[in-house]
């Protein structure tokens, strides 16, 4: 499929190194997997997966260091919740600052009959006695193709829709996106190249209980990344 | 990108036969202590290492077999370790403890498996009972048991210790097997490997755990993700690992010179090939110490040599050179900044870090002043620990950056010149830096820069309101000589931020005191009427307010003014006479 352009801005950003995740550190420039989250937070059925082909980086990359207060621990449904006052933690963090990418991604369609288990189906008692038969296979239906999908996810980016608020590796940085032509409306990556060296490629989910981390080796070649799979060696 | 600088650091000084980097399963540590041994095993004697180093006693640095990372449980150093461990003495109250540790340390050298003479020895030794009755008599046992200091064995008539007799050497050194194909993939070098589940801890960053503190690690619940544990969050493999920690210790260790510390941040600088600027960076921005103090003096005009013969231009940009500046937070380390540039771009901008501070000083002032003292002058009270945490290492990134300073530094030196009323040369020097920065990045900005001494054409309103301010200082001072407290002290701050509310009034003053200055020296008071004249014929008004730039301007104009009546006059007479 011809794949779509988002561009997408943020006040700061941080696509945190795994190894330095406790003093969070940021890679230099988004993640795939970031690129993929905010294809996700657009649109995303089971029906589809994002695949981010290429990415370019518009704006220079200028860091910002900061302390924030956070906490030490996890909560549970069973507690009452954290006290802050004991479980107190100051973290400090290297972030990006305005930054601005132009993100390049297509999705590849999954037949029916190849998607994964639905975990939170349906309860028994909600469903009525003449929905049964169609819930059994809810996603046989005339109309499965690829460019349904397309279409809504081109009318959702062009109104500016979301399930969540696209965010730029941490949740509270958040983003704003805008569905591009890059054909019309041409834009200049910034004139770096640089090595990257091995940088987070995206999660392996196949095995629920024990997520892999994947890693590719990025280069920046005229502040344009390609990270399409068929292209880049990625390692898990 | 930051581990896999520093093991491409590691792999480039291991090779290097001359750079004494401990090689893969050894560490560089200081023993104080060696127990001399018999071959039957009976201790004839206790080394002291010990030597005056400055006014420290510092020991012997061995390269021993890596030590364990010390936690609560039991873990035992092989052939090295604390009295606990390697002795049995019971230095914290629990003797079931301390016997399962001895108990730990003895099998751990049993299980080398070892021949020759000096294991055996050893091993006889620690199986006697009577061991710390023997070793009391010896003189330095009483230091060894106050301090807890790490001890070692000797074998009577052998030179070294005991750990680096060939059987040891062999049996540490061979690596446990080469690639593990089964392994899982190392996010630094992208190949398979074991991974590391605890990374050996990082010494040398100053306000950090005295045991050493982690740059990666997971302690607590709330740090990890998807349910993995410790190491596993970040996939690193043992060899980069030993790479990175034993290269940043090295970096950190308490000979280095490529260390510095900079505020809260202690920063470290390597390059991809060996370059001067490795070594000089330290005496650059660092205080030099007390016995050489022209060392800062030496480095800055090799730099600006270096860069003025093209020192710098002949690798064609391919070496890089990298920065890191480190924090302390308890036992972890936060990276502060991390640059990476080639070694001319940040020669060239260290240089134009030298050039915009520039000012015109005393005659025992040094040209150019060390970051630490640029810095100490913003801090209250000019305490190191009162400078803001960030301002250090925000400053460094400027500077190598070519950025402009943080704001943060403007206004602290500006708070600090009203609080103290006094206007010293690290802190002129600063704003100056900083006000001709932002004036040259702004370019709808239709102000001048400043310069290094004083500039009769220049018409900005605060340094004209500030070069005012001076000569009025000084008319009263000519009035009433040995004056205490001069309108400075009173009037400085309301003169640099609302002048219209105090130059009336100072104007006023003015009169009576030329008035008297004239009674008794017409001929100065005509001089200083004169100035008074050229200052004021470009001040249309006095403004309400000064911008905290203007503010800037307003302090390098008295302190320009102030340098130039103390000059002295240069003698027209001697120079004519050299033409000649």
């Amino acid at each position: 499929m011809r794949g779509f352009c988002l561009e997408v801005t943020g006040e700061y950003a941080c696509f945190t190194r795994p190894e330095m995740k406790v003093e969070r550190v940021s890679y230099d420039v988004i993640t795939p997997s970031a690129a993929r989250a905010i294809f996700d937070a657009i649109l995303w059925k089971p029906a589809i997966v994002w695949r981010v082909k290429k990415i370019e980086v518009l704006a220079p990359i200028r860091w910002i260091s900061v302390r924030r207060n956070e906490v030490g621990k996890v909560a549970s449904p069973k507690s009452d919740g954290i006290y802050v006052e004991d479980d107190r933690q100051q973290r400090a963090g290297l972030l990006l600052r305005d930054v601005k990418y132009r993100l390049y991604a297509a999705f590849d369609f999954i037949l029916p009959e190849k998607r994964g288990q639905v975990h939170n189906p349906v309860p028994g008692w909600l469903v009525d006695k003449e929905e049964v038969e169609t819930l059994r296979n809810p996603d046989v239906r005339q109309d499965e193709t690829e460019a349904k999908y397309a279409a809504m996810f081109e009318r959702r980016a062009r109104k500016g829709q979301c399930f969540n608020q696209p965010y730029l590796g941490c949740r509270e940085f958040s983003a704003e996106f805008r569905l591009v032509d890059p054909v019309a409306e041409p834009a200049a990556p910034m004139p770096e190249t640089r090595d990257l060296g091995w940088m987070l490629y995206d999660m392996d989910f196949t095995d629920l209980a024990n997520p892999k981390p994947e890693f590719f080796h990025a280069k920046m070649g005229n502040g344009v990344i390609i990270t399409d799979r068929s292209k880049v060696e990625v390692r898990s | 990108m930051i581990l896999q600088a520093l093991k491409e650091y590691y792999d480039r000084k291991a090779v290097d036969p001359e750079s004494g980097i401990a090689p893969e399963g050894w560490e560089r540590k200081e023993i104080p202590f060696l127990i001399v041994l018999s071959a039957k095993g009976t201790p004839v004697g206790i080394d002291d290492t010990r030597e005056m180093a400055g006014r420290k006693l510092r020991a012997k640095t061995f390269l021993v077999p890596q030590g364990v990372k010390r936690t609560v449980g039991i873990a035992a150093n092989l052939l090295w370790d604390n009295p606990e461990y390697a002795v049995g003495v019971v230095t914290k109250g629990n003797p079931d403890r301390t016997r399962e540790a001895h108990d730990a340390f003895v099998k751990r050298i049993a299980d080398l498996g070892c021949g020759g003479e000096a294991i055996p020895a050893v091993l006889r030794f620690l199986k006697r009972e009577d061991k710390i009755a023997l070793l009391e008599v010896f003189s330095p046992w009483k230091d060894i048991k106050e301090s807890g200091a790490f001890l070692s064995f000797r074998l009577a008539g052998e030179k070294e210790p005991v750990f680096r007799s060939q059987e040891v050497v062999k049996t540490v050194s061979s690596p446990e097997g080469d690639v593990c194909s089964d392994g899982h993939l190392c996010m630094v070098n992208g190949e398979r490997d074991i991974i590391e589940r605890l990374h050996p801890a990082v010494k040398g960053v100053r306000g950090a755990n005295s045991t050493g503190a982690n740059i990666v690690g997971f302690n607590l619940d709330a740090f990890r993700s998807f349910g993995k544990e410790q190491g596993a969050n970040a996939p690193v493999g043992r060899r980069a690992v030993f790479a990175y920690t034993t290269a940043l210790n090295t970096l950190l260790g308490k000979d280095s010179r490529q260390k510095l510390q900079v505020g809260d941040a202690s920063v470290v600088v390597w390059a991809t090939k060996t370059c001067d600027l490795e070594q000089q960076i330290a005496d650059i921005f660092g205080e030099p110490p007390k016995d050489d103090p022209d060392r800062h003096v030496k480095a800055v005009e090799g730099l600006f040599r270096s860069l003025k013969n093209g020192a710098y231009v002949e690798d064609k940009g391919t070496t890089r050179f990298h920065v890191l500046g480190l924090a302390p937070n308890a036992a972890r380390i936060a990276v502060r900044f991390w640059i990476v540039d080639t070694v001319e771009g940040m020669a060239y901008r260290i240089r134009q870090h030298f050039e915009d501070t520039r000012i015109v000083h005393g005659p025992r002032d040094a040209d150019t002043l060390p970051l630490f003292r640029l810095l100490v002058s913003t801090a209250v009270q000019g305490k190191a620990d009162n400078i803001p945490p960030n301002l250090g290492g925000d400053t460094m990134r400027a500077i190598l950056e070519g950025l402009p300073y943080p704001q943060t530094l403007l206004q602290a030196a500006i708070r600090r010149v009203r609080a103290e009323r006094d206007v010293t040369y690290a802190r002129a020097a600063l704003i100056k830096a900083c006000v001709n920065r932002e004036t040259r990045r702004d370019k709808n900005n239709k102000e001048e820069e400043l310069t290094v001494s004083l500039d009769e054409k220049n018409i900005n309103i605060g340094y004209r309101l500030g070069r005012l301010f001076a000569t009025l200082e000084k008319i009263q001072q000519d009035a009433s000589p040995g004056i205490n407290a001069t309108i400075r002290d009173r009037f400085y701050g309301a003169a640099s931020s609302t002048p219209v509310t105090v130059f009336g009034n100072l104007m006023r003053l003015a009169n009576h005191h030329l008035s008297k200055v004239e009674k008794e020296m017409p001929g100065l008071a005509v001089v200083r009427k004169q100035l008074l004249q050229e200052v004021m014929c470009e001040v249309p008004d006095f403004p309400a307010h000064l911008a905290l730039a203007d503010q800037g301007r307003f302090a390098i104009g008295y302190y320009h003014q102030t340098q130039k009546f103390y000059e002295k006059k240069v003698d027209t007479t001697n120079n004519k006479e050299a033409v000649q």
